[in-house]
């Protein structure tokens, strides 16, 4: 029989206790009690600190990874540790403070889950219960979450507890702090500690100093921590696509008489920088066959040159000329309009309802027609030149057309640029594309089994995206009827989709606070970016490509930048969620409209001209976030209106729309 | 909104209270009404499951594993959960991994092949009755028709469109069955095609030619026995009563 060591009975530190009480659950274990008792004995530890374990795991619907919970220490010793290690991050300078005190979220998550698994229930809620509160604000709805998880059974289908448990905690931490925190972890031997954070954590330690409160606020919030700089790397190739040369004839009323092709050499008052770029060859520009795209066709030669008129008219909008608002109310729609989408030249607004749905108005004084019968069709002459309104039938004209088939409340619509066509998404796992000109629908795409939230067309047509409930986004285009491409990654809900003026890129905001970039052709993430505190709602590219901004629950208007993937500005407020984003056609104005019944202006321009030079992604803490109070240029309100629309016409008149409300 | 009043059944305080504890602060009325009920029905379909499962294991009572088993049930029919990670991004890896196709110009509309989309009408013209005569006996001889069965649908018009089409080395002998040969066309619907030629789609409606079916292949199909009266139709018994005759063409 071996001698139990003697030891102190009044000053037991936590890393003997711990060893002892192994000791006594070993010997425990293999029976030898009479060692158990002289050793209790000895040691003076009293019986009800010393609680049995359930050993192995026992259910087989439990799966092995969450076996990595499965501890045989004595589970009183978790609010021990954690209080010890609060008390040495409350001890570090200042500095280090900040950046080690991201550590305790993940770490109080996976010891609550721990105890959990381990049929703690009563000590489990203990620990929640003193704990919680600590937690920063943005954790709130997380732990509200995890704190319906108290028993075994309930972990077996949490989604959320699938998240925490298979994939690492994102954590940045400069490399001074991070050797300061391992250095304490070794000294004192703490190695369940050791163990959490080398299982469930993954610290991206980079060099340089230390980041303060303001700069770790704005980029944590994500539901498995921050992105991590590798996600970040890849090359994105932002720029615009070359423009196909147009032979655009000027208009008789302007006052140059000469004009050639699109590069006019004359400077003209309201010239738009962006329109003379065609000439050069952007470095960051993806080349014009990266992805397939579908040839232009006279129609749309048309299309475009009667839209670079129109950009020629363009009104000048910034802080001293502010924009002019045409709001479209929908009243008596009884709550059930769910989305609203106009078309890119501001003639048609469809909106989703809630009763499966989706009515078409036209908002200029051209009614919406539909095709002749064939026998009809067949007796028009083909060769004339208005062959396409000889095409459709006047009888048949009316100011709205409704579009009913789906199964269950549309989510979204998105009008295909050439406006023969619309795509809805829906709660009833598909996809519907209709025909403008028939009034039919044509084909119905199914793929996601879950409710999508959000569908749009590319700018160029052809492709569509979708995202939905099944955590996937998905790229098709109208003539395959399976997916052409599936963008996974996201951890929970795909909320918001939107395609890339270049049409080579999309871009994804999600459930888990997160927002993604995606790349068409190869469907791999190229940007992870995190930040928002809540479910991204909406999202917009600015007309030049380079940024993107992005808005949702958390009511904060964020813009970042696509080549770093670094947050340039954090646009704050809004008093409830953002549903809609339009940069103004010359990208320096952003407008934003969501649940506070209010659009607000944001200076872009200005975000441009305070942006600091020396900022490097590489190292998070020389990153400045511009957070001005300033940079909101003013506030239009509704009466009692929910925007869900917002959409700069091609000469920069803001149009909005919403359902009146009466709550 | 207010929690109910004091005086509303204990369920629906408990209801609220639950809400409350979730997180859930603000709702209309309506939904504690909408909760229970859900959680009525929810609750008498486990235990109405658990009873079966239980008498079909011989108990007296109602056992823990017995709900336990009704709950894992009902989760995996109604209450299914968007599939795992690895797996999406499996079948990401997949897709992504297939080249974009390329856009063949001058091809509007761009839209998936026909059986796809839902453009084709969904009715069918009634046609008038045939009397068909059969001619000459059915030759059996070797070969290996492979039959493919397409029910025809009338309702869905996605489907309409499929037509069948089976390849046949054997000998192009033409049988055309008579109605009162018990050679009714049941659903679904077998024609048989020589190889080179298919039966094409006729709107007013149709001979129905088929191929001899050499039996030594035809193992699934039941032995119906009267083989060497009349040409075998796979899944009609004569016995059956014979249905109207309808033209399944299209």
């Amino acid at each position: 029989m071996a001698d139990p060591p003697s030891m102190e009975d009044a000053k037991v530190d936590i890393s003997e206790k711990q060893t002892l009480l192994a000791v006594l659950q070993f010997l425990k274990k293999h029976n030898l009690k009479e060692t158990e008792t002289l050793l209790k004995k000895e040691a003076k530890v009293s019986d009800e600190e010393f609680k049995t374990e359930d050993s192995g795991p026992t259910a087989s619907e439990v799966s092995h990874a969450l076996a990595a919970y499965k501890s045989d220490d004595d589970p009183s010793i978790y609010e021990d540790l954690y209080t010890d290690i609060k008390a040495f991050i409350d001890s570090c300078l200042d500095v280090h403070k900040v950046e080690l005190a991201t550590i305790l979220y993940p770490v109080f998550v996976h010891m609550y889950l721990e105890l959990v698994y381990n049929d703690h229930e009563q000590l489990a809620k203990n620990f929640f219960g003193k704990f919680s509160l600590d937690q920063e604000e943005y954790y709130r709805e997380d732990l509200m979450k995890l704190s319906t998880v108290y028993k075994k059974e309930h972990m077996a289908g949490n989604q959320l507890m699938d998240n925490f448990k298979s994939s690492k905690f994102v954590i940045r931490m400069s490399r001074d702090s991070y050797t300061h925190l391992k250095r304490h972890l070794q000294e004192k031997q703490l190695s369940r500690l050791l163990n959490i954070i080398q299982e469930h954590l993954f610290i991206d330690v980079f060099d340089g100093i230390p980041r303060n409160k303001q700069q770790i606020d704005a980029s944590s919030g994500g539901l498995l921590g921050e992105s991590d700089r590798e996600a970040n790397k890849v090359k994105v190739y932002y720029g615009l696509l070359k423009e196909p040369d147009l032979n655009i004839p000027l208009e008789e009323d302007e006052d140059n008489t000469e004009g050639e092709g699109d590069k006019p050499k004359k400077k003209k008052p309201k010239k738009d920088p962006l329109l003379m770029k065609k000439s050069k060859n952007d470095p960051n520009a993806p080349s014009n066959t990266r992805i397939p795209l579908p040839e232009l066709k006279d129609m749309d030669k048309i299309e475009k040159i009667n839209a670079f008129r129109e950009a020629m008219k363009r009104v000048k909008v910034d802080r001293e000329h502010m924009p002019s608002v045409c709001f479209y109310t929908l009243l008596n729609s009884c709550q059930g309009v769910t989305c609203i989408e106009v078309s890119e030249d501001s003639s048609l607004i469809s909106v989703g309802f809630n009763d499966s749905f989706i009515r078409v108005w036209s908002i200029t004084p051209d009614k919406l027609r539909s095709l002749k019968s064939p026998t009809e069709l067949e007796i028009i002459d083909k060769e004339a030149d208005d062959v396409l309104e000889r095409m459709m039938d006047e009888r048949s004209a009316t100011e709205i057309k409704t579009l009913c088939g789906h199964n269950g409340p549309v989510y979204s619509v998105s009008f295909s640029p050439d406006k023969h066509n619309l795509v809805s998404a829906s709660a009833d796992g598909t996809i519907r594309l209709w025909s403008l000109q028939t009034w039919t629908n044509l084909v119905c795409y199914k793929g996601h089994n879950y409710p999508v939230w959000d569908v749009k067309f590319s700018p160029h047509g052809h492709y569509f995206v979708s995202c939905g409930h099944d955590r996937t986004a998905r790229l098709w285009s109208t003539d395959h009827y399976q997916p052409l491409r599936v963008f996974a990654g996201h951890l929970s809900d795909v909320d918001s989709i939107q395609f890339h003026p270049n049409s080579n890129y999309v871009a994804t905001g999600s459930s888990d606070k997160m927002v993604r970039l995606w790349d068409v052709q190869n469907g791999n993430c190229v940007r992870v970016m995190s930040g928002h505190k809540g479910a991204v709602h909406c999202l917009s590219f600015s007309p030049d490509g380079r940024t993107l901004a992005s808005s949702g629950v958390d009511q904060v208007v964020i813009l970042w930048e696509l080549a770093s993937g670094t947050m340039l500005a954090q646009m704050k407020g809004h008093t409830d969620t953002v549903y809609c984003l339009c940069f103004s056609r010359d990208g320096g104005v952003l407008s934003s409209g969501g649940l506070d019944n209010t659009v607000r202006i944001w200076d872009i321009k200005k975000i441009y001209e305070e942006l600091d030079s020396d900022s490097d992604a590489n190292i998070p803490s020389t990153l400045h976030v511009n957070d001005s109070p300033n940079l909101l240029i003013t506030t239009y309100k509704t009466k009692s209106t929910p925007v869900l629309l917002l959409h700069f016409t091609r000469r920069n008149l803001l149009l909005g729309s919403g359902a009146f409300s009466i709550t | 909104m207010a929690a109910p009043a004091k005086s509303s059944p204990r369920d629906a305080q408990v209801m609220a209270a639950v809400l409350k504890d979730m997180g859930v602060l603000d709702y209309e009325p309506r939904l504690i009404n909408q909760m229970l009920e859900f959680t009525y029905r929810y609750i008498t379909d486990i235990l109405d499951d658990a009873k079966v499962y239980s008498t079909h294991a011989n108990k007296k009572n109602l056992d823990t594993d017995d709900v336990k088993l009704a709950i894992q049930c009902k989760m995996d029919h109604s209450f299914t959960t968007p599939p795992p990670r690895d797996l999406l991004m499996e079948i990401a890896r997949h897709k992504n991994s297939q080249q974009l196709p390329l856009i063949k110009p001058y091809s509007l509309p761009r839209l998936p092949p026909d059986r796809y989309c839902l453009s084709a009408p969904n009715y069918r013209l009634r046609t008038l009755k045939k009397s068909r005569i059969q001619i000459g006996l059915p030759q059996f001889s070797s070969g290996s028709p492979r039959i493919s069965i397409a029910p025809m649908q009338s309702k869905g018009s996605s489907s309409s469109s499929h037509s069948l089409t089976v390849v046949s080395k054997a000998q192009p002998t033409v049988t055309i069955i008579s109605k009162p040969a018990a050679a009714t066309i049941p659903k679904p619907t077998i024609r048989v095609n020589t190889g080179m030629t298919k039966v094409l789609p006729n709107t007013s409606g149709q001979i129905i030619t088929t191929r001899p079916i050499p039996t030594s292949t035809l193992s699934t199909i039941g032995q119906q026995g009267a083989l060497g009266g009349q040409p075998v139709i796979p899944g009609v018994n004569p016995l059956k009563r014979k249905l109207e005759d309808d033209d399944y063409d299209k």
